[in-house]
Formats: C-alpha cells, structure tokens, sequence
C-alpha cells in the first residue's frame, strides 16, 4: 500500500492549489483541451466519453454506488428528448455525518471538479451545469466561484470553447444546509427553488428531473474520477481497484476514535485494518468496539465484523453494511453505544423532511425513545419497541431512503449491543410502566386485523 | 384501458390511472389521506400501501401507474400491516380531543382508524404541540390547528392547484412541519373553505360552522345553491328545522368538488323567517291574519282591477331565483288566466365562478356565472317576459301608467328594493301583493305580504348557465303557517279555477315538459337532474365517483387574479 501514489489527493497541500495557473501547471485541462481540439472533427464524441467512463467501471462515490456511465446512458437521445436541454447536476451538498472529502477536493483543488463536470457535460451534452454547494461550505462556494469566474476567463467555459462549438456554463448554487437536499431528488426540488422534498420515482432524475428536463446528479468525487479516467485511461483506473466491480482511488473519511482522523486515499478496496493502520490505529492503543463504514446512515459493524473487510461497495455489503460516502466511524471500547445510537437518532430526527408519515413521525419517536433510555427512564418493553418501530418505518414505506438510512443504526447497533440497552433499562429510574408489553399486543392486533379486515 | 386484477378480481381501468383508483374500481377501498382525485398525486401519507407484483418493495398504490395486467395484493398480510404501521405513525402524536373536534364523526383519521389501527397505543411519549398554531385563524372562515394535522397537503394543493392562489404552504422540518400561510398573507380566496372541505382531519375547519352541531344529528337534503346561475349542486345539512351548513354535492359536469365561499355561506341565511303568517295592510294600520282572507284579498283586488280596467292592469314580476315551476304558475295565472302580463328581473351583480375544465362551457379553467340569481333560463322558458325596454315595470318605472294590481312574487327580487326611490316606483300601484320571508323595504309598504319558505324548504328545478336542468329537494319543513311559493300561488289561482291545488312541484314538471324549452323528455327522478347524493363527509365526497373516469386531463393554472376577486 506505501508504494500508492494519490491521485485525487495529488494536490493537496501544494502552493496556490485552487489556482488555475497552478492547476495548468500540473496537467490540468489537457483532457478539457484534447476533447474539445477533437469534438469538431467527430475525434471525441459524447459517446466515446461515456464508453471510456463505462469501461473504467466508475461507481459512484456519493453513497450509492451506482455505475456513472450507465446512469449517463439513461438519458434519453436526442431523437427522444426533443428541445429539452440536459442538466448535470454536482452534488456537492455533503451532509452526511462523518463525511468531509468532497469539502476537501472543493477547498483545495476546485479545478479538477470542474474540469471532471466539463467532461461529464460532454459526454452527456450538457449546456448548464450546476454545483448544488451545502449552504455552510461558504468557503468552499467562494473558492469555486472564483475557480468557475478563472476558467470563464481563460475560455475554458462559456461560448463556443477553443473553436470547438462547445457551450458550456457553470453556476455555483447555495443550498440551505438540510440534509435531504443531498438525496438527488430533494437536490433537484431545492435547486428548483421548492422545499428539498424527494419526488416520487419514476419519472427519474435521467428522464425527467430539474425543471421536467432529463438530469445527472453526479457526487463531487465522482467527477474528479472522471476527469482521472480521461487523463490516464480507464485500464489505469481499473487496476487500481480490488476487481472488476470496484474500481479506481477512494477517498476516506475517517473519524472517531483513532489516532490520526482525517481524508485517506486509498485504492478502492483496501481491508479496514490496512486503512486503521494508516490512521494510526486506534486512540490510545485501546480496543476497537464498532465500526460504521459508511456514514451515519450504514448499520454499524461490530470489531469482528469489519477488521477483514475489504472497503468498497460490494466488500462492505457484504459485511450487510455499506460502504456508503465512505465515511468511517471508529468507535472504540470506551464507547456508550446507546448514547452514540441516541445521538445518531437525534440528527436524523431533526433532518427529516417531514413529506412521509412513517419517517416524519417514527424518526422523533426513536428519538425520543433512546433519550428516556439513556436518561434512565426507560422500561423493559422500550428495547424490543425500538426494533419494532425500527422495523415499521423502511423498506418501501418512504418515498426517499432516509427512512431506512435513520433506521440502519438501531436495527444494527440494539442487536449487536442489546446488553448495554438492557442495563441502561434496569438502572432505570422509573422501572415499569403499567402497561402490556408491545410483544403481548402484537398477536392479538394481528387477530383482530385478520377478523376485522377482511370481513 | 388496462386490465388489472386487484386481490383476484380483474377489472378494466382507463390508461393514465394509478393502483388505488384500480382498487377502488375492483371495489377495494384502500384507506388513504393525500389522494384526491382532483390534486396532484403526492404519496406523502403513506397509507394505500398495497403489494404489486414484480415490486419487491411495498408500494403507495396513488404513486403506481398501472400497466396493463398488473397484479395488485391490497389486502396481504404485509399491506395490512404497513398500513396498520402508518396509522399508528399517525396517532401518536395526534390529540385525543375527538369529543371537542368537529370534524369527528366525518374524519378520514377516524375511519382509518377503525379500518387499520391498532387497538392500543403503544408510545408512552408526550405528544407533540404547536403552542401559537393552534385554533388560530388563517383566513376569514378557516381556522387552523396544526396538533391535529397529518401533513397531506391536501389544503396546499388546493389552493395551488384550484384556487390557484397558493396561500398555504410547509413551515418547518421533520415532525415540527406544520401547514400555515406565507409570511403576511391569510387563506382568502373565493373558495377557501375548499381547504377545510378537503382537509381530511380537523386541522383546517370552516369558522362558521365551528361548534355548532354534531355532524352525525345532521340531516341531508340535496339542492342547488341559488347564489348565481352556475347552479353548484349543495347538500342543505340541517337539523330541527335549522340549516347548519351547505357542503358541496360532487358533480363533474358542474361544480366537481367545490363551492365558493359565498355561495357556501348563504346557508346562514336560509334560517331567516320574518313573516310567520301572512299581513294586510290597510287604512287601520296593519294585521296578521289567516291564509283564506289574503288570498281572497288578492283575489278581490284583482277582480275589481280587471272590472274597471280590463286586461292588462295586472302585473306580476317574477324573479330568477323562483324555481321553475314557480315561474310557469306565475306566467299561466298572470299572462293566461288574469289577462295580465308576467315579467322578470334579473341582477347581474358581481360574478362568480367555479374550477371545472371539464364542464361544458367552461373558460380558462373555470366555470363563470353570468347573472346573480340560479334561474332567470328557466324562468323565461316557463313564461316569464324579461323586463326591457317597453316592458310594463319599465314603464311603471319610468313614470308611465301604473298597473291596478302589482303582484310581486319574491319580495327580494332585485337588489335595487334596498333604494327607496325603487320602492316608491313599484308602491305607485294601488294594490301591492308580495311574497316575503324577511323583511325589506318592499314588504314594509306593501298591501298583502304572503309568508313563504326558503329555498331549504321547497323543492322544484332550476336551469343553470350551461342550460342544465338540475332539481332541489325539501330539506326543512317550514312554520307552520308558512307556505313555498308553489302553494300560495296553486291556492290563489284555484280561486279563478286555474289550478288543483293538489299539484306538487314533480306533476307541474311533468305538465312543462311538453312546453317548456329544455325540459322535454327529461325525468324528475333522472340522475342528470337530481345529480349525485349528499355524501358522508366532505372529505370523502368524491366516493360517489368509482363509475366517473378517473383520469383527469392536466389542469392548467391561469394566473392568480389580483386581490382573489372574481373578475
């Protein structure tokens, strides 16, 4: 793994990297450049893009995990989609908790975003594309914009590009800060200028999207690949990878409890224990207790289950996790799991967005179930109810995945901890409540359904 | 149209439907909240769960086009359940106060409690408030109580889609969302108790009508509002001689779902009844007295009319809003029987109107009245002479020669009775005979007032702008000594022999049918004419609709009118 060599990451910490100069410097642009030299002489087309991004196996790196180059295909010809324009969409709204890269690959090396969004326009012959920035990256949106206003001005956006007939225009969008807006669906309501609230699919984003016209949301990271992959090639990008399926570099989030947290590069694949031990290993030499590889929204693993798992998307699930934004949280044997499922229920409860009944109200009441828990207010039945409301929320009773991704850490981490919920509910203060046991109700609802619903 | 088998039954359905409205045609109610056959399909409620085959996941059957040969489980066990899931969602945060809501006894929450609740309520946490949106006002007859909103976004898409003026919308996140007007504005527009209307909980009720009766002591009759000549089907909803409220009768072809607010609220004025028996007013002042001498009065004056002046000295004025019954007894007795002439005012007054792009005549979306009164076509029809130019009562108007016997059978027939200049040209007559419910000018001066009922208390048939004939029942017996129109004007003319004073307003129809315009071969009994039954509750109105297609064509928004008047 020494022998690696960034290449996401290859700029950072460089002088002036946010600068176009230094960015031309370094190779920048030359793919920009190459495609656009050879797009009137029918040298590059919108399919070769595609077909080379296809052919690199380029997964997406935003959660998902879904391949880029058949999510461009499904945009409809032109022959189908008539006058309507394409839009490709970078989401750069990273809101998921313990995932910090794509802030990274903004602050410090913005160019290689838009030249990976130059690309990708190419290939899906996009006239406007939009960064949806979080509304807190502040910093991050002043940079772009001034990386979007460096290659205006060095005619690498705008009208007719190097002579080529190529039009292109970049515009940096603010969100608000919610959490949803970063679901594609949310994204394209919110760049609309309606409530990040998820649409119902079909029609998807690639048929009809912002404003009813044929969409590409794309991740951040997702878009450097690209930029990677029509640079060196997409045989260069697949050797990186463990197989076939998972391939090119991988940036990691890693946080909690080890020593050196922070962006890891890494090839896609690479087992936990390799990625620990770049990190410095665990805080203080202490034993590691749980894992969540992928965000607040992957079940958490338990130190069993994760130390030989290699980190990509099919590795990862399956472990029945997922790999997610990549965002790694090490949690060691100091760890209070209740506490930290709490915490995780709390920020779930709070970005719900409120559209789907089971989410809306199931998200504040495993809320506020774990808080009287850990608050030692908690009852015997409280332990198996969490499961059961859990379990009544995902799986198709939401229109978005939010659902399921609030659930993912009570369904994983009160089975694999049960012990510690229980003693936190045997100290309680207030021990049992008069009332049945969810468990003695549940066989005669389910009578009393089958008498009275079908009568 | 699309074959699809819903829980082993296959029924045909139109292209363009969703799995829900499959359901319902293969007569499987699947309990939901955010749909309405008029909105956008939202899926939020998360209620119609079904199962469709070739879906591995559990599907809201109103976000599911259908395909033809899809196979629908509505009823599995793993449906039943997912609904039971989102019911119990749905309560634990909603207010136990059924007993002070009014909406109980016609609330969706109720009945899909009942159909997939659970019997038990399993949390144990304080239940949500919303301290400063609660029973507050958002608009002039919609009061808002966001504890007990579900978050359908039904009322949201009405105004946006509907009513086009898009007051409501999301405040806030998560389970803090709450529905309430943007910053400054109040839900007004000329229908916003629409929005109480499709609110299936009791979050948005119509002020008016807050607290006042049990909603399962009302009774229902339908009729046709007479507040324009748009003809909106209503339910009278009524209780021990009082009107409580109207609600709108569904009816594609006219007004579909709704009515305005100001048709809506005229149900208020039904109640009114000044005149409990009938008045003479003489040289000795005035005096109730019994049916028999008034009429006989009026029979008296207009003989010696016609002794000392002949024909012609006797005029009757109808109104628009007679039925049309009414009015061809008044054009028979008047302009036939008593030589006379029979005539008709109508207002034009301020305009309203109904969305319906489906319905004939219909312009930019909406269907417009043209005049302020339900009935004017139908009056003409049955007789009546609408007053223009040389018409009598311009000419007694005018100054010209007045007629012997001013008849006028609806004391309220214009607006211009409130001017006194008005009055006096009418009072010019020596005998002035009016049929009055409530006082007004004309009635203080007339010689004979004749008690009569109120629309909730008649039955016969209106024509509407689109020339449709459309029937209005009994809904309240009258005072005792009150009589409709219909009667008073039978008993007064079997006085010359003109009429059986056993006729109903059904065997005048049926005597019209042969020389009306419009009405012949139609049936009082026909559904064309009586239109749909009042239905349960407004919020489950449209389930009268199964047979209706279902598939609605795009609506397309005019812009919203300035200051939400009607233009």
């Amino acid at each position: 793994m020494s022998d690696y060599q960034p290449v996401l990451l290859a700029r950072l910490g460089k002088k002036s990297s946010c600068a176009l100069e230094t960015y031309v410097a370094d190779g920048g642009y030359a793919s920009w450049k190459k495609v656009l030299a050879g797009a009137k002489s029918g040298e590059w087309t919108p399919a070769k893009v595609t077909d080379l991004v296809k052919a690199s196996g380029l997964r997406g790196r935003g959660g998902a995990g879904f391949p880029t180059g058949m999510k461009w295909t499904f945009v409809p010809p032109k022959e189908k989609r008539g006058d309507k324009p394409v839009y490709l969409l970078c989401n750069a709204d990273e809101s998921e908790p313990g995932t910090f890269k794509d802030r990274l690959l903004i602050e410090t090396d913005p160019h290689q975003i838009l030249e990976g969004m130059m690309l990708a326009s190419f290939a899906l012959e996009v006239k406007h594309a939009y960064v949806y920035i979080r509304g807190e990256m502040v910093h991050g949106a002043e940079i772009l914009n001034a990386a979007v206003a460096e290659a205006y001005a060095a005619g690498l956006l705008g009208r007719d590009l190097l002579g080529s007939g190529v039009d292109l225009d970049v515009t940096i969008h603010r969100g608000a800060g919610a959490y949803i807006c970063g679901e594609e669906t949310a994204l394209i309501e919110s760049i609309e200028g309606k409530r990040g609230h998820p649409r119902i699919k079909p029609p998807f984003p690639a048929v009809s999207g912002a404003w009813n016209a044929p969409t590409v949301v794309n991740n951040v990271e997702t878009l450097c690949c690209v930029k990677h992959i029509l640079d060196r090639g997409p045989d260069w990008f697949k050797a990186i990878g463990r197989n076939d399926r998972n391939t090119g570099p991988k940036l990691y989030c890693v946080s909690g409890h080890v020593e050196k947290p922070g962006v890891y590069e890494a090839p896609m694949g690479i087992l936990f224990k390799d990625l620990l031990a770049m990190c410095g290993g665990v805080k203080g030499g202490r034993k590691l207790k749980a894992v969540i590889p992928g965000g607040a929204s992957a079940p958490m693993l338990t130190a069993d289950e994760i130390l030989e798992v290699p980190m990509d998307f099919d590795g990862v699930a399956a472990a029945k996790s997922m790999l997610g934004s990549a965002a790694v949280v090490v949690m060691d044997e100091t760890t209070d799991m209740p506490k930290a499922v709490t915490n995780i229920s709390k920020f779930f409860a709070h970005e719900s967005c409120g559209q789907c009944t089971p989410c809306r109200e199931g998200t504040p009441w495993l809320n506020k179930m774990l808080k009287r828990i850990v608050n030692g207010e908690g009852r015997q039945a409280d332990v198996d109810l969490l499961l059961q409301v859990a379990g009544q929320m995902g799986n198709g009773m939401t229109i978005c995945v939010f659902a399921d991704a609030a659930i993912a850490p009570v369904l994983s981490a009160v089975p694999k901890f049960r012990a510690e919920f229980e003693a936190y509910v045997a100290r309680s203060k207030k021990p049992g409540f008069d009332e049945p046991a969810p468990s003695d109700i549940t066989p005669k609802v389910a009578e009393r359904m089958a008498e009275g619903m079908h009568s | 149209m699309a074959k699809v088998t819903v829980d082993g039954r296959t029924v045909e359905v139109p292209d363009g439907s969703n799995a829900l409205e499959a359901c319902r045609a293969a007569g499987v109610d699947v309990p939901h909240f955010c749909y309405h056959p008029r909105l956008s399909v939202v899926g939020q409620c998360r209620m119609c769960m079904v199962e469709v085959e070739g879906m591995p996941k559990i599907q809201a059957s109103c976000t599911v086009p259908i395909r033809d040969g899809m196979v629908i489980h509505a009823s599995s066990e793993k449906a039943l359940a997912a609904r039971n899931a989102t019911m119990e969602f749905l309560l634990i945060n909603h207010p136990l106060d059924c007993p002070i809501c009014d909406q109980a006894g016609e609330c969706k929450l109720q009945d899909n409690a009942f159909a997939a609740g659970l019997p038990v309520s399993r949390t144990s946490e304080p239940r949500r408030q919303f301290p400063g949106y609660d029973r507050t006002d958002i608009g002039p007859h919609v009061v808002a109580d966001m504890t007990r909103c579900i978050q359908c976004t039904r009322c949201i898409r009405f105004c946006q889609e509907i009513a086009g003026t898009g007051e409501l919308t999301f405040i806030e996140r998560g389970g803090h969302t709450i529905v309430w007007t943007h910053e400054g504005r109040a839900l007004d527009n000329e229908w916003s108790a629409c929005a109480a209307d499709v609110c299936p909980v009791g979050a948005l009720t119509v002020k008016e009508f807050r607290f006042r009766k049990r909603v399962w002591w009302l009774e229902k009759a339908s009729s046709v509002c007479d507040g324009c000549d748009v003809g909106c089907n209503v339910s009278i909803e009524h209780r021990d001689r009082v009107v409580h409220r109207y609600l709108p009768r569904v009816n594609p072809e006219v007004n579909d779902f709704w009515i305005c607010d100001y048709g809506r609220f005229r149900a208020e004025g039904l109640n009114g009844q000044d005149f409990l028996r009938p008045v003479l007013r003489g040289a000795s002042g005035e005096r109730e007295t019994n049916w028999g001498e008034a009429l006989d009065s009026v029979k008296g004056a207009v003989d010696a009319a016609l002794a000392e002046a002949g024909e012609g000295s006797v005029l009757a004025l109808g109104s628009a809003r007679l039925s049309t019954e009414e009015s061809w007894l008044l054009a028979r007795l008047f302009g036939e029987t008593l030589k006379g002439r029979a005539e008709l005012t109508v207002d034009d007054g301020e305009l309203r109107r109904i969305r319906n792009p489906k319905a004939r005549g219909s312009f930019e979306g909406f269907l417009k009245g043209r005049e302020a009164a339900p009935n004017s076509r139908g009056a003409e029809a049955a007789g009546l002479v609408r007053a223009g130019k040389d018409s009598a009562l311009e000419k007694l108007l005018a100054g010209g020669p007045a007629p012997r016997v001013l008849y006028v059978a609806d004391a309220a027939f214009t607006y211009r009775v409130k001017d006194p200049e008005y009055v006096a040209a009418l009072r010019r007559a020596p005998v002035l005979v009016v049929h009055a419910r409530t006082r007004n000018a004309l009635t203080d001066v007339a010689d004979v007032v004749l008690p009569v009922a109120s629309l909730a208390g008649k039955e016969g048939t209106f024509v509407n702008v689109q020339g449709r004939v459309q029937r209005f029942d009994v809904a309240i017996v009258p005072p005792p000594v009150v009589r409709t129109d219909l009667e008073v004007l039978l008993h007064l003319g079997r006085r010359w022999g003109a009429f059986d004073t056993r006729w109903t307003a059904r065997d005048i129809f049926e005597r019209m049918r042969g020389s009306v315009d419009g009405y012949a071969g139609l049936e009082w009994d026909a559904e064309s004419i009586v239109g749909a039954p009042p239905s349960v509750s407004p919020a489950a109105a449209y389930d009268s609709l199964l047979a209706e297609p279902l598939s609605l064509p795009e609506l397309v928004l005019p812009a919203a009118p300035a200051g939400g008047g009607a233009k």
